[in-house]
């Protein structure tokens, strides 16, 4: 199979690092946002007619910020990254575009075009830079940012968003299914090993954190925001770690970890016991499995991302009622997870685990493989 | 292969996917182990590399070749364990003893 693909520059690049790039692009649009994110999740779990403190008024802020505010900042964001601040501008511009021509909230459509106008407006500049008489240059920089701006808006509205509304439909009738069947726990075989690759923040605020927000319009909570961000299985490796690890330095290092990662919630922390063991992988998806099936079996859900992944996190973006659920279902994740990882590093105590053996395996796993 | 002599470090920029969560921690350890050294140690997602300044890139293993791609020209030191990792410790004490410090 295939294990790397070529790049524009000749070279070529694994694809491990390829699918980074692209997820860390989408997250790179979302991450910045969270805070926007969790005001409007708390602002949704309070104000809500289910929520802490029902109110009418104040609840009448939950749709403009999701369907107007939240994409507007996607888009701006992944305009800066593209062009600065000019590109910044645009993309917002152009993501209005999107909104209005969408039904649902828009995020799929602002990570497209926020960048994607942002990208156009650099090549519009660097036609017009070189030409720009003295004094002339705030004349022109703003009107090609106005004109191409108006223009990209149209495309939006008439081009990216039906496509886009046709296609999130599809996505979101697909996650409808995985829950109505029983089958969203399955998810954890794909999830858990890409979080061990780094993928964790392209999975998490890439794909599941617009499809959630769609569902907490929809029902007030959603598990989708849970799939990825529930720090059970981590703290269950960790411990196991801590008691049963051959190597004397990785128990010694192991309850700083816990601690780093379970209450600050820096997930990646994990990271390197697992690829240091790659076997361990089977106890992160016992354990996410676990976590998912009790999620959906209590039907809990959180009102927005918790992010990072630490349990006060989530303790904070929990809504009325779920909280049985939502820590049950991280205990029994942390739980399953421990006991799997614990038979795992037992069984292979004897001789292989020095630290150099395991370093080794590690660097076997090295980014993209194709050398 | 590129190497700088430890004295002469002045700029860490320690990476990670967000430049929110790792990277932060690692940079913060790190800045206070070479406080006394006149280090400046600081954080950045993986992907603006190259609009940091510093004399050595510190990445994990899993980001290593998107922090190469970032910054081809740069010494980029990859590390394995956020907590006690052996080669941020030899860095350490490559930058207080002043000795080469080179990229594996």
């Amino acid at each position: 199979m295939a294990n790397f693909i070529p790049a524009g520059d000749g070279g070529h690049t694994g694809w491990r690092a390829a699918a980074q790039k692209i997820g860390g692009n989408l997250a790179g649009m979302v991450i910045p946002n969270i805070g926007a994110f969790i005001a409007w999740g708390l602002l949704t779990a309070l104000f809500i007619p289910t929520g802490w403190l029902p109110n009418e008024e104040l609840g009448s802020m939950v749709g403009p910020m999701i369907v107007n505010l939240l994409p507007i900042l996607i888009g701006y964001t992944g305009g800066r990254m593209v062009h600065g601040q000019r590109g910044a501008v645009i993309g917002a511009v152009a993501t209005v575009g999107v909104i209005v021509g969408a039904s649902i909230p828009m995020f799929l459509g602002a990570m497209l075009i926020g960048p994607l106008a942002a990208w156009i407006l650099k090549k519009i500049d660097a036609v017009l830079d070189p030409v720009t008489p003295p004094g002339f240059e705030m004349l022109i920089g703003n009107f090609s940012l106005g004109i191409s701006g108006l223009l990209m808006a149209i495309l939006g509205f008439l081009g990216i968003g039906p496509v886009v509304n046709a296609f999130s439909d599809t996505l979101g009738a697909g996650v409808k299914a995985l829950v109505d069947t029983g089958l969203l726990p399955l998810a954890s075989i794909l999830i858990e090993p890409a979080k061990i690759l780094f993928l964790n923040n392209a999975i998490n605020y890439g794909v599941l954190a617009p499809l959630g927000v769609a569902q907490v319009e929809e029902a007030g909570k959603s598990i989708m925001f849970m799939l990825e961000s529930n720090p059970g299985p981590g703290l269950g490796i960790l411990v196991a770690v801590w008691l049963a690890a051959g190597s004397k330095v990785l128990r010694g290092s192991a309850p700083g970890a816990i601690v780093i990662h379970f209450l600050g919630g820096i997930h990646e922390i994990y990271f390197p016991y697992v690829l240091m063991k790659p076997i361990l992988v089977l106890a992160a998806i016992a354990g996410g499995a676990t976590g998912v099936a009790t999620f959906l079996v209590t039907g809990v859900g959180v009102v927005a991302t918790p992010a990072p992944g630490s349990i006060f996190a989530y303790l904070a973006v929990t809504p009325p009622g779920n909280h049985f659920g939502v820590l049950l279902g991280i205990l029994l994740s942390a739980t399953v997870s421990f006991l799997v990882a614990f038979v795992i590093l037992k069984a292979s105590k004897d001789g292989d685990d020095d630290l150099e053996a395991a370093k080794a395996k590690s660097k076997a796993m090295k980014t993209g493989g194709a050398e | 292969m590129a190497s700088i002599s430890g004295a002469d470090v002045k700029h860490i920029v320690v990476a990670c996917e967000a430049g929110m969560g790792s990277s932060v921690m690692v940079a913060r350890m790190l800045a206070k182990q070479l406080k006394a050294n006149g280090v400046e140690v600081t954080h950045s997602p993986v992907n603006q590399l190259a609009d940091t300044t510093h004399d050595v890139v510190l990445v994990h293993r899993g980001l290593s070749q998107r922090a190469k791609q970032a910054v081809p020209d740069s010494l980029v030191i990859i590390f394995d364990m956020f907590l006690g990792d052996m080669r941020i410790a030899q860095l350490v004490n490559e930058i207080q003893e002043g000795h080469e410090i080179s990229d594996d």
